[in-house]
């Protein structure tokens, strides 16, 4: 995964003409809604949860194979305050940032509509290392799909919305120190607007 | 089974494995290592007891405390209050070193704790010889309110030059910033920073633990003031 990672993010960098005409970027923004990260039970049930968060997407493809198939890399930033939940109110815990890596696959449903899924990875950037996140934020393995619309607004650029959704197992140093075991599952959901330039 | 079969039955329970894992929500551990925290009085009616548990509501937190700058305490109460902030997974405890005396809700003073005539309860801590230290409550007589603010002294025992006199002093302001968050019992244990004299430095995961669970039971005591 990693080596891919490089490997495409190398090829771009290098400069080759050929594949810089055939490179599609794309850039979003929008908000991710995401379920909850930690579920503990003292007495009454405790959540930790992330609010909906202003998110930027930036990413970019490459054709492989002849029935429009293109295979690419995403990144996705994240940032919106993150709360505990326990009868009798919520406890504001700072801000907490998430940042996201994808590999993935892109496909045509029809001329407007993509498909997209990819493989990748989360890491958890909160504003200080307390609570769950005493001993740090994690990096958890990540899978996503989506669907993207494309009308054309300009030429060689596109209008794209994109509803993704995603997702991974969460936990912590912390948690695990404290005792918890396994993970939790956490599934973010996130719709973005924004442009995407076609390839030459 | 043929084994065609066998092929669908290892795919089905392999898909049925990663789906539990894929559903399945995070295990909390199982919390039983702590001990009494509540304050256990001659009830106010005059028959039976009292267990008073208090805890920092959360509308008041960060809770306001007011240091006097003597023996280190400037750097020990924001040092105590990082100690128990950790004990925290979901932000129930802060508190902050306020200017203002007359709007704290605690007040942290060096030396001596006043005469106990002067007090309805207090709370004693580190009969070690190099330091004492006390928290004073004022719980109203019917077991219901807490009067702010409520006072800690951290009062040194031994002269300066002493070698153990600054660690004393520092486990101990978290030894009387622990009973002021609420924990206003001693540990048996001496491995407890809660316990009556204390030796270790820091809250111990029994301490923490006891923390935890004293800030999602209902309190019986309420603050008020100042």
């Amino acid at each position: 995964m990693l080596k891919a990672t490089l490997l495409l993010v190398a090829l771009l960098a290098a400069g080759e003409p050929r594949l810089q005409a055939q490179t599609e970027y794309h850039a979003r923004l929008g908000a991710v809604w995401t379920n909850d990260l930690v579920r503990d039970f003292i007495f009454d049930e405790i959540t930790v949860r992330q609010s909906i968060a202003p998110m930027l997407a930036l990413g970019a493809t490459l054709p492989v194979g002849p029935r429009g198939y293109r295979a690419g890399l995403e990144g996705t930033l994240a940032s919106g305050k993150f709360h505990s939940r326990e009868e009798g109110g919520d406890i504001d815990l700072g801000t907490l940032r998430t940042a996201t890596l994808q590999l993935g696959l892109e496909g045509p449903f029809s001329s407007a509509l993509r498909w997209r899924a990819g493989l990748g990875g989360i890491k958890y950037l909160p504003s200080d290392d307390e609570g769950v996140f005493l001993e740090g934020g994690p990096i958890r393995f990540l899978v996503g799909a989506s669907v993207d619309y494309r009308r054309a607004v300009m030429p060689r650029w596109d209008l794209m919305l994109s509803l993704g959704y995603d997702y991974h197992r969460f936990s912590t140093d912390e948690l695990k120190h404290r005792g918890f075991s396994q993970s939790q599952g956490v599934s973010r959901v996130a719709f973005t607007v924004g442009l995407s330039r076609r390839p030459q | 089974m043929s084994a065609v079969g066998r092929t669908r039955s290892r795919w089905l329970a392999t898909a049925l494995a990663v789906a539990g894992v894929g559903c399945s929500d995070i295990a909390t551990p199982i919390r039983n290592d702590f001990y009494e925290w509540r304050y256990i009085v001659p009830a106010g009616s005059g028959v039976g007891f009292d267990s008073l548990a208090f805890r920092w509501p959360k509308d008041r937190l960060p809770v306001r405390i007011w240091v006097e700058d003597s023996l280190d305490l400037r750097t020990n109460v924001p040092a105590a209050i990082t100690a128990w902030r950790q004990a925290f997974l979901y932000g129930e405890f802060d508190a902050v070193v306020v200017s203002d005396s007359s709007t704290a809700d605690v007040i942290a003073r060096a030396g001596a704790a006043p005469g106990i005539q002067f007090v309805r309860t207090r709370l004693h801590s580190a009969l070690a010889p190099e330091c004492a230290g006390a928290t004073d409550l004022d719980v109203t007589p019917d077991h219901q309110q807490l009067r702010l603010p409520v006072r800690m002294y951290i009062d040194p025992r031994s002269g300066q030059s002493d070698p153990n006199l600054a660690s004393c002093l520092a486990l101990t302001t978290t030894h009387e910033l622990g009973h002021a968050l609420g924990i206003w019992r001693h540990s048996a244990d001496p491995t407890d920073l809660m316990f009556s004299n204390p030796e270790v430095t820091e809250p111990s995961e029994r301490d923490m633990e006891t923390a935890q669970i004293l800030y999602h039971f209902t309190p019986n005591v309420e603050p008020v003031g100042p």
